[in-house]
């Protein structure tokens, strides 16, 4: 059980996907200028990779192997259309703002990269368990990025006003700049910096 | 058993997909109901923007806000009604429609605040533009309006949508007369002052395909305009005001 643990837990922050694996960066510039979209972003990865992993594994030794990644490529495909349908059906405000973005998780590196890598060769539980941990570990990553470029570039948080008037009538003003994707490759930096100073063995020598 | 075989892996790919597509089929058909319903509150809520109506309920503030929706044919004469109480309004699908058509249906949305509330719908540059004008009784002033897109580019032909100031630029603008009812160009490009207002720089094809969408409307709603105007007669303010009124160019097209 330990074990399980383990599997969900590393790739949450030891080996996260986008800050470590560097995977699914796209996905994570587009998506993050505001919170309520990267969060329901961040949750349909986690219900994409988890599903899917999970499915694949149950599959894994029934799987020809010359046509696998089709097979991986139609149960992740399958997933992300019913995510999309459901979202459209029940957040509809969120799937406008999100549009394009959902159908493209299908080329999320992380959902096919943890299927080919770990759910082929394990089995289904442990699978499951490493997909939502890898989708955790993407929306963790989504949420901080989109919390300052929605704080600096809107000043507000989920939509709501979060930096007083008083400050605006100080002169202060939101900085355009983090609405922009650019900001949030280097808030990606950031993030990866710090990452990498508080894990000492991922800097390369 | 073999799972490299060919025989196996033809049927194991036919028997995937099969199930697939059932899952999918079956999910789309069951949500289908409430997407649809989605799609039609958002429509709605468009044409209450356009009409300057606020409210919780979209579907209730429609219902109490709206005076008469009515189709109305080329000629101004009204054809059809559209039912109130269904909420029944004209979706993107039933617009696209009406443009080939020789018998156009055109949905006028009659508010009780005296707001008229007119669609339009066109091609932007990736995809379909629509949106919605509501004028004053005089059938001419511009009192607010709302646009929407499919794809057009973020952070540039998507301000059409997303951009407060270009809506706001709308504002006591008039639709004119002749060959050019309304345009979307920089002004030193513009042939009129107050029938148009500035493009979005950096987004010249998705403003002309604006543009030339409202032209073509609002040249299908000339003779309903024309027959059904309260007239500024009895107040000679409307024109003045509105000429007042000097927009700064906020927007203009680089070249």
């Amino acid at each position: 059980m330990g074990n399980i643990k383990e599997t969900f837990l590393n790739p949450i922050f030891k080996g996260n996907p986008i800050s470590v694996l560097v995977l699914g960066i796209c996905s994570s510039l587009a998506v993050t200028v505001q919170l309520k979209g990267a969060f329901v972003m961040g949750l349909s990865v986690i219900i994409v990779t988890g599903l899917s992993s999970l499915i694949c594994s149950l599959l894994r030794n029934t799987i020809p192997n010359r046509i696998r990644i089709i097979v991986q490529l139609v149960v992740v495909a399958m997933m992300v259309i019913l995510v999309d349908q459901v979202l459209k059906a029940y957040a509809y405000s969120v799937s406008k703002t999100l549009s394009v973005y959902i159908g493209l998780i299908i080329t999320n590196c992380i959902v096919m990269g943890r299927i080919e890598a770990y759910a082929l060769g394990n089995k289904p539980f442990a699978s499951l368990m490493d997909g939502l941990g890898n989708g955790v570990g993407y929306a963790m990553i989504l949420v901080i990025v989109a919390f300052f470029r929605e704080l600096l570039g809107s000043g507000t948080l989920f939509g709501f006003q979060v930096i007083p008037q008083a400050v605006y009538d100080f002169g202060y003003m939101n900085n355009g700049l983090m609405i922009l994707p650019p900001m949030a490759l280097i808030l990606l930096g950031c993030v990866i910096w710090v990452q990498r100073s508080i894990q000492k063995d991922l800097q390369e020598k | 058993m073999n799972t490299n075989s060919n025989t196996y892996t033809v049927i194991y790919s036919i028997i995937l997909v099969v199930i697939v597509a059932a899952v999918l089929a079956f999910a789309a058909m069951f949500l289908k109901p409430t997407q649809d319903a989605n799609v039609k509150k958002d429509t709605i809520s468009q044409i209450l923007t356009a009409a300057t109506v606020e409210g919780e309920d979209i579907l209730a503030t429609y219902q109490d806000a709206i005076e008469a929706a009515i189709l109305v044919d080329m000629e101004g004469n009204k054809v059809d009604d559209l039912d109130i109480q269904d909420c029944e309004v004209y979706g993107t699908a039933d617009l696209k429609r009406q443009i080939a058509a020789d018998q156009k249906a055109l949905p006028v949305y009659i508010f009780k605040n005296g707001i008229t509330v007119v669609p339009c719908y066109g091609a932007g540059l990736w995809g379909p533009i629509w949106g919605y004008v509501g004028f004053e009784g005089d059938l001419k002033t511009i009192k607010a309006v709302c646009f929407g897109h499919k794809g057009e580019t973020p952070g540039l032909g998507a301000k059409i949508a997303d951009e407060p100031s270009f809506a706001e630029a709308f504002v006591g603008k008039q639709v004119g007369t002749g060959d050019i009812l309304f345009e979307i160009a920089k002004p030193a490009n513009r042939q009129t002052e107050n029938n148009g207002v500035d493009a979005i720089s950096g987004a010249t094809i998705t403003s002309q395909a604006l543009g030339k969408t409202l032209n073509q409307w609002f040249g299908f709603y000339q003779n309903y305009f024309a027959k059904n105007a309260a007239g500024c007669c009895g107040q000679p303010c409307c024109e003045e005001v509105a000429a007042e009124e000097v927009v700064e160019p906020v927007n203009t097209v680089e070249e």
